[in-house]
């Protein structure tokens, strides 16, 4: 357990170069760099995203080509609802919110998800001052076969505050 | 986190740690409420509940309690209901686009912000269903199945886009907002140690861990919504504006309407902030977070926004002229020296030449001044709607049916009861919830914190 | 010997075989197994279907089959005339009668549904009226369910049977009749023949008796019969010909609805202002209050009413050669008569004799008599004279009157304070008092007979010498109500009823009139149907011209004038105030001033400014109040209104206001006929001044002018529309655009969604030069559309629910929109020139309303409609904010059940609903509607050629208001009909579109208004 930001980080540093293997790091904030260090890959929600948009717009212009054009084409205000492009226009700002609307919310569904955070579940941070001011790693030795005095002595020398085994 | 200059002025004053940051926040949660939130909340309360009876009479009743006619068929409902959506918007294009501009300073109002985007685009909400002659059919804008199989809605009606618009906006900016909230609720669940309040919080916490790899993701979510709602915040208003664009009245079918609605709304969202904030900043004793530095950028948004609206102003005048056409010509001469003549003033005055004082400094960083002018520009906002809307429907065409509207207790009741909910729903914000970002103010402790500028050390971040 | 031959059943039986005899031995060839199923006991003791249960099912089956015969009992009836064989649910019927209050006459068609009146039209076959009708004939449908009627005859207050009054009746009279007594009947005009043999014989049975008729008119025209008797020996009203007048001059006589037979000279006028028949009456109207008539003027000269007999007399001189010092206006008029000899009419309004003497000359002068006036074909439609009337009233108060009869009239609301008829009728020692509901009169009467409704009557009328009609009955009594006539036959002691003795009265008087059918029966039945019969005029061969002028022309000498004067007139709406009571007649705006249920003082606008009185009107633009004192009859805080038009130095105020209205015992304006002294229809003796006090005002219109905006109303004059150039006065609108100018409809942004040229497209046309802006159409679309009366304040809040409406726009001080004048563009002149505009849904091609509605519950038809999905409306008024026209109206409350409107809104009482029309819905609180296009009568008229497996002709089919216009200013037809007059219209020279510039591509053509009169510009 840590009381700062930069010194885990720098230890985080330091002990993966010895062959440390991290598990995890609980913390109140972003520790910017911290991913590369514990090797975290980059997220592909975005990717998510997007794909969602697009089910989206097809999703959206296929409604309204099927309501106004093909399943009852009225005639409202002399508009020209026999063609779809014609009609095209004013089908451009309800094509663009559902697009947005089901980019945000599949991509945020798919965020709870990932993360498991949905309502009732239970937390899983060790220490509760995690969301607070403490940073916490978490080593197994046994993912790396390094006996637990030598991992502690190496904790040690990283300026941590508190070790603790489970 | 970014290596940033030391002349910068900090954002966050004062020593400060990240528990410090998490006390100062909590103080209110935790804590017991103050004298004044009381105050504050039993007036809420009663604006409130007066409109709430307002409503139900209304619904009771019928539509003719209000004060409309067979000319102007809309008047103080969709008014309000602009006024309220441009506010909201704010709330959305601090955090979306200043987070995209990566702007610090948002990061001590965007939570606040965002909530007043939410509850603003509730009231908004509100005026579209009761302004409907029969809400209990709200549901058939909606393209539902229905038993007549091929009954549709019209895709062609700006005001079905306006549903789409809003359900999407208000849903798009809750979801982000809450997000947000997530792991602040978790700070909080971790803190609190009274039973109903833990369990609640934690509940509300989505049981929020916190590792390394949720913090990607949560980064990562958090700038893909910011830019998807950028784009959605300029669209909102510009839909909402074609309601008026899109018809055939004089004064409304004018294609400058939606960037003019856009900086119109901002500029109101903003003027609504400040209020906001200079009240809870002083309740709340936030004043090392939200500091005369933030006051101030704001108020330059609000002069340049407030420009922009007078540009358009003066742009729609002059094409009234310039068109040629005798009807468009009558209408801006008839908002200028008509009936109306002095709800066209009170809107110039308050949206154009009042905000030009905030050129002078002294002015711009002036608390109370602020606060005042805040108030001032929602006032010229609401006539800048109401101008719109009402000057224009009451005289158009045919002079047989131009009519004067003459707004009833009703009217003012509703208005008033929505301004009570929504402050209702502030409080009870400020109350319980979190009202600054905790995690992201951590991030930039470091960089924008007073007495890490005071050493000057920058040395933390290198890499 | 007997025959003893043997027939075998079968070769069988012949060779005997034993097989054959077997089966012979048995009853049945089949074996039957009724024996082993009766032999079983235990079968039979198991079966749970005993006897008993048997006879239940029975008798429960009886009485299932008999229940199921019955229908269940019905609450309501309502009996029909002609028992229901020919009244088939959902399909109307009509029935041809006529409509005479001694205050209109007009030839009717009414149409029932499921045996209920529900509206009223004009007949278009009769010669006299050719279908013209007015709002006070179509709404009177409403009267019939007016919630206040009597139910029973009363005596002394408390409803009776008829048998018992009539007994007491019967017994009064011949107690008066045996020792000679006096017994007076007061009507109205009645032009009915068998009620006047009735009465004849009444009086011939008591030769001994005292008894007379009295004809009351609470609008007299007493004057003009006294001067055709003095002039030609007949107490009668000339018929005149307005279509072959070219030159129409007018002193104060409101022609087109206050002025004996207005519905005549209506129709007739119409026909001589088409500007395509190459040429056109001109119309000179001199006048204080500028009436309906005056404002469809060519030429209009505000006056004050004591010098009407100048002008008379002027133009009469001016014919005689005298030229000097006449006013060129007057002038202008006295030169066209004589242009125009034999070919023009001169009409006053005023009931002067000495006044109408000289007008008779003047039209004697001009050679009239004979080809534009016709006194032998006399009209009777005003008989009441005042010298008879005042008798009368003399002989009430010497108290020598036993008995007292009035039907029709209601003198003690309608006469002059100074008579004081109520206590004259007092003194009566029996008063009987026949009235449909409780009125001024049958409050005071000792005895009152609830009396019918002219729809539940039987009777006759002769408007005009050679003009008889039926009154039939379209349905029969809703009350214990008994009319006149069948009481009078009832006390005659005669056998038979009312029916009979009219059908004895035809037999003998009209029968012989013709020669076509030869069983009187036919010839009932026949004009039974067509409503009229056209005989021979009456023998009265009008007496030589025998009229003194020169002492008519001294007596006019003799008028006085004064600094103030003050006129009565009748509104088109109320009329007398015998209808006062329909809320449909209330909320009709009226055609000048556009204000519902009020009357007021009118006065001119420039002294009620300099007065400091407001001269605008609108939700919270309330009018002052005056305290006014006329012929000594004091009023106070009546409210004074700015009236375009009014001449100065005088005012005007509508007679027959100050009753009860509707079903709300609410008094709406103030009762001026007291004030009315000797019939006078002015007054030199006013006093006015200001009483301090607001008064609300309910218009339908707050702006009056239209602001120079010529694509909205278009007019010209004869000269320039004979040049024949369009574009000088109906000029195309033409836009600039990259490819040059374009013709606007021809610009579009988007490819339009085609118009079907097959089948059918419906549209209107509106002749803008026939339209008086007398509202006929917006009662009669009342009445089809079920529109619902919202009441003063509504209408004061400009939510008046009316689908048609007429605007009225007056000419400004200033017209053009390049000066940009706009102050002087809003102030109408001090004598405007008027244009009435009938304005409704527009039906446009391109409707604004239609795209923007987001539940598209406003959309077009193929056959070129808009139309209202009224339950798919959510109501949210984007459409008709979005409508140009302004011409959506929204359901802002339950009409039908909102206790606001339970005194105003007929149809909130179960006998108000029966004057609804089946085939339109009653619309719901919080949805829009609007003009149909009376799109019931659509599918009705083409269900019709179908059933006739034939196309729809054109004219087949007419909207409610297109029917009703007396005029004909009203086409409407399918432009896909290539022979259609509505298609002709469309594309005739004089058609535009309003405000076409805005592309909604509307069906409904308007036909530029012609005015003769010279323009400067040409």
């Amino acid at each position: 357990m840590y009381d700062d930001d930069m010194t885990l980080l720098a230890g985080a540093k330091e002990l993966v170069s010895k062959g440390v293997y991290i598990r995890d790091v609980f913390s109140p904030f972003p520790i910017h760099g911290i991913d590369p260090v514990i090797g975290i890959k980059q997220t592909r929600l975005a990717i998510c995203a997007f794909i969602y948009g697009l089910v989206g717009l097809a999703l959206a212009l296929a409604g309204m080509y099927y309501f106004m054009i093909v399943d009852w084409p009225m005639n409202v205000g002399g508009k020209p609802n026999n063609f779809f492009y014609q009609n095209l226009p004013a089908f451009v700002p309800i094509s663009f919110e559902f697009t947005v609307l089901l980019a945000a919310h599949g991509m945020a569904l798919t965020y709870f998800i990932r993360n498991w955070t949905l309502p009732g579940v239970t937390a899983r941070n060790p220490y509760p001052e995690t969301t607070n001011d403490r940073f916490v790693m978490e080593i197994h030795p046994s993912d790396f076969g390094m006996s637990v005095e030598d991992l502690t002595a190496e904790l040690q020398k990283t300026g941590t505050i508190l070790i603790e085994e489970r | 986190m970014h290596q940033e200059a030391a002349i910068r002025e900090p954002l966050i004053l004062g020593e400060k740690t990240y528990g410090k940051i998490t006390d100062d926040v909590l103080d209110s949660v935790v804590g017991k409420a103050g004298r004044s939130w009381w105050i504050a909340f039993g007036i809420a309360a009663v604006m409130a509940a007066w409109g709430i009876g307002c409503i139900l009479y209304l619904l009771g009743t019928g539509i003719g309690t209000w004060g409309l006619n067979k000319t102007v068929g809309w008047a103080w409902d969709i008014t309000n209901f602009v006024w309220w959506v441009g506010i909201g918007h704010a709330g959305t294009l601090i955090s979306a686009v200043l987070l995209l501009f990566r702007q610090k300073w948002r990061m001590a109002i965007n939570r606040s912000a965002e909530a007043m985007t939410i509850f603003a685009v509730m009231m908004a909400a509100v005026w579209p269903g009761i302004h409907m002659g029969r809400i209990w059919l709200a549901y058939f804008v909606f393209p539902l199945p229905n038993q007549f199989g091929s009954l549709w809605v019209n895709f062609n009606s700006p005001l079905l886009w306006d549903v789409f618009a809003i359900s999407t906006y208000f849903s798009v900016s809750l979801v982000f907002w809450y997000i947000g909230l997530i792991p602040d609720f978790a700070t909080i669940r971790d803190k609190v140690t009274q039973v109903v309040p833990k369990k609640v919080y934690s509940l509300l916490a989505f049981g929020w861990t916190g590792n390394a790899k949720a913090w990607n993701r949560f980064e990562e979510i958090s700038l893909v919504l910011a830019g998807l709602a950028t784009p959605l915040v300029f669209s909102v208003h510009s839909i909402v504006s074609m309601d008026f664009a899109t018809s055939v009245i004089p004064g409304w079918h004018t294609t400058i309407f939606p960037p003019y609605f856009v900086s119109g709304a901002v500029f109101s969202g903003f003027a609504m902030v400040l209020t906001l904030l200079i009240i809870m900043r002083k309740v709340m004793h936030l004043e090392d977070y939200i500091t005369i530095k933030h006051i101030e950028y704001m108020n330059i948004v609000i002069i340049v926004t407030g420009s922009i609206v007078g540009v358009a102003y003066l742009t729609e005048l002059f094409i009234s002229w310039y068109s040629g056409v005798e009807y468009e010509a009558y209408a801006f001469i008839n908002r200028a020296t008509g009936d109306y003549w002095w709800s066209y003033w009170a809107m110039m005055t308050c949206n154009v030449v009042s905000p030009q004082v905030f050129w002078f400094k002294k002015l711009r960083t002036s608390i109370g001044f602020t606060f005042f002018m805040s108030i001032i520009v929602n006032i010229g906002m609401w006539f800048e709607r109401f101008v719109i809307i009402v000057t224009s429907l009451h005289r158009d065409y045919l002079p047989s049916s131009w009519t004067m509207f003459h707004p009833t207790f009703v009217d003012i009741g509703c208005f008033i009861g929505t301004i009570g909910i929504f402050f209702v729903l502030f409080l009870l914000f400020a109350r319980f919830f979190p009202v600054l970002p905790l995690n992201e103010l951590k991030t930039i402790l470091k960089s924008s914190g007073e007495q890490y500028k005071k050493v000057g050390t920058t040395t933390a971040e290198e890499h | 010997m007997s025959n003893n031959k043997k027939y075998w059943k079968g070769v069988e039986e012949l060779n005997d075989s034993p097989a054959f005899k077997e089966v012979k031995s048995k009853e049945f060839n089949e074996y039957l197994p009724a024996e082993d199923f009766l032999g079983d006991e235990g079968l039979l003791e198991n079966s749970n279907t005993s006897r008993r249960d048997f006879l239940k099912y029975l008798g429960f089956g009886v009485t299932a089959a008999s229940l199921a015969a019955c229908e269940a009992p019905v609450n309501k009836v309502i009996p029909h005339v002609i028992k229901g064989d020919k009244t088939n649910p959902g399909v109307a019927n009509y029935f041809a009668t006529n409509y005479s209050d001694g205050f209109d006459y007009c030839d009717i068609v009414v149409k029932t549904r499921e045996g209920r009146p529900i509206k009223i039209e004009g007949n278009k076959k009769s010669p006299l009226t050719n279908g013209a009708i007015n709002s006070r004939v179509n709404s009177s449908v409403l009267s019939l369910y007016d919630e206040k009627r009597y139910r029973a005859p009363q005596i002394g207050g408390t409803p009776t049977s008829w048998s018992k009054f009539n007994g007491t009746v019967k017994k009064k009279l011949s107690d008066a009749l045996a020792n000679g007594g006096t017994v007076r009947i007061l009507t109205n005009s009645i032009t009915s023949p068998s009620t006047k043999k009735l009465v004849g014989e009444f009086v011939a049975a008591n030769p001994n008796a005292d008894i007379k008729h009295v004809s009351y008119d609470a609008v007299s025209a007493s004057g003009m019969l006294e001067a055709n008797k003095e002039s030609f020996g007949i107490a009668a009203l000339p018929t005149y010909d307005l279509s072959k007048a070219k030159s129409i001059v007018s002193i104060g006589a409101d022609f087109m609805n206050s002025f004996p037979s207005s519905l005549e000279l209506t129709s007739q006028y119409a026909k001589g202002r088409k500007p395509e028949n190459g040429w056109m009456s001109k119309h000179f109207q001199f006048e204080a209050s500028l009436s309906l008539s005056g404002s469809n003027a060519d030429v209009r000269m505000p006056m004050k009413p004591s010098e009407y007999g100048k002008t008379v007399a002027a133009i009469y001189n001016y014919l005689n050669g005298n030229t000097s010092g006449v006013a060129p206006k007057v002038e202008m008029a006295a030169k066209h008569l004589m242009a125009n000899k034999g070919e023009s009419i001169v009409l006053c309004g005023s009931n002067d004799k000495n006044i109408q003497n000289v007008v008779v000359a003047i039209n004697e002068m001009l050679g009239n008599y004979g080809s534009t006036i016709n006194i032998n074909n006399a009209s009777y439609q005003r008989q009441g004279m005042d010298a008879e009337v005042v008798n009368l009233v003399k002989e009430l108060k010497g108290g020598s009157v036993d008995v007292l009869i009035v039907d029709g009239v209601n003198p003690v609301y309608s006469m002059p304070a100074d008579v004081d008829f109520k206590g004259a009728m007092s003194k009566a020692k029996t008063s009987i008092v026949f009235a449909s509901r409780p009125n001024e009169t049958s409050a005071e009467a000792k005895m009152v007979g609830a009396a019918n409704h002219y729809l539940e009557s039987w009777n006759d009328a002769n408007p005009v010498a050679n003009h008889f009609s039926i009154t039939q009955p379209s349905i029969s009594p809703l009350f214990d109500t008994m009319q006149l006539q069948d009481c009078m036959i009832s006390w005659m002691g005669m056998d038979g009823n009312y029916y009979d003795y009219i059908k004895a009265t035809w037999s003998a008087v009209t029968f012989p009139m013709q020669s076509k059918t030869l069983l009187f029966e036919d010839f009932w039945n026949t004009t039974l149907e067509a409503g009229y019969f056209i005989g021979k005029s009456a023998e009265m061969v009008a007496a030589s011209f025998t009229n003194n002028t020169s002492t008519a022309l001294s007596a006019i000498s003799k008028i006085k004038s004064s600094a103030l004067e003050i006129e009565f007139y009748s509104k088109v709406g109320i009329g007398d105030g015998n209808q006062s009571h329909n809320p449909w007649l209330q909320e009709l705006p009226d055609p000048i001033s556009k204000i519902t249920w009020d009357n007021y003082i009118a006065m001119n606008p420039a002294e009620a400014k300099e007065q400091g009185f407001a001269i605008e009107y609108g939700e919270q633009k309330d009018a002052d109040t005056v305290n006014i004192s006329i012929n000594g009859v004091n009023f106070e805080n009546v409210p004074v209104i700015a009236q375009p038009g009014q001449a100065p130095g005088t005012l005007s105020v509508a007679l027959g206001y100050g009753q009860t209205i509707g079903k709300s015992d609410e008094v709406i304006g103030f009762n001026v006929y007291p004030a009315l002294k000797g019939m006078v229809t002015y007054s030199t003796d006013v006093s006015m001044e200001a009483a301090g006090g607001n008064y609300q005002i309910a218009t339908t219109q707050t702006h009056q002018t239209v602001m120079g905006r010529t694509s909205v109303v278009r007019e010209t004059t004869l000269d320039v529309f004979k040049k024949g150039d369009k574009d000088a006065y109906n000029p195309a609108h033409i836009l600039a655009t990259h490819e040059g100018p374009m013709n606007v409809n021809d610009v579009d942004l988007w490819a339009a969604h085609p118009v079907a040229t097959a089948g059918h497209h419906w549209g209107m046309s509106i002749d803008l030069n026939s339209c008086i802006g007398c509202g006929s159409c917006v009662t009669s679309c009342n009445s089809e559309n079920n529109v619902p009366v919202v009441g003063k304040d509504e209408v004061r809040r400009s939510r008046e629910m009316h689908w048609m409406r007429i605007d009225r726009y007056f000419s400004a001080n200033a017209e053009s929109v390049e000066e940009r004048n706009y102050g002087e563009m809003e102030s109408p002149e001090d004598n405007p020139q008027v244009v009435h505009q009938p304005m409704m849904c527009q039906h446009c091609n391109h409707a604004p309303c239609e795209t923007v509605c987001p539940v598209a519950a406003t959309t077009h038809s193929n056959e070129g409609l808009n139309q209202m999905t009224y339950n798919r409306c959510i109501g949210t008024r984007y459409c008709a904010n979005n409508c140009p026209y302004k011409v959506r109206r929204f359901n802002w409350f339950n009409y039908m059940g909102y206790d606001k409107f339970a005194d105003l809104n007929p149809s909130q009482d179960d006998l108000g609903r029966m004057v609804l029309n089946p085939d339109v819905t009653v619309r719901a609180r919080g949805v829009m509607e609007k003009c149909s296009l009376c799109v019931q009568r659509i599918q009705t008229g083409k269900l019709d050629a179908k059933k006739e497996s034939r196309p729809v002709m054109d004219g087949d089919i007419e909207t409610a208001c297109s029917s009703a216009c007396p005029t004909n200013a009203i086409t409407f037809g399918d432009y896909n009909d290539k022979s259609s007059r509505v298609l002709a219209a469309s594309q005739n020279s004089r058609a535009y579109r309003v405000i076409e510039e805005v592309g909604t591509q509307s069906n409904i053509y308007y036909q530029t208004k012609v005015r003769n009169v010279e323009s400067n510009i040409a």
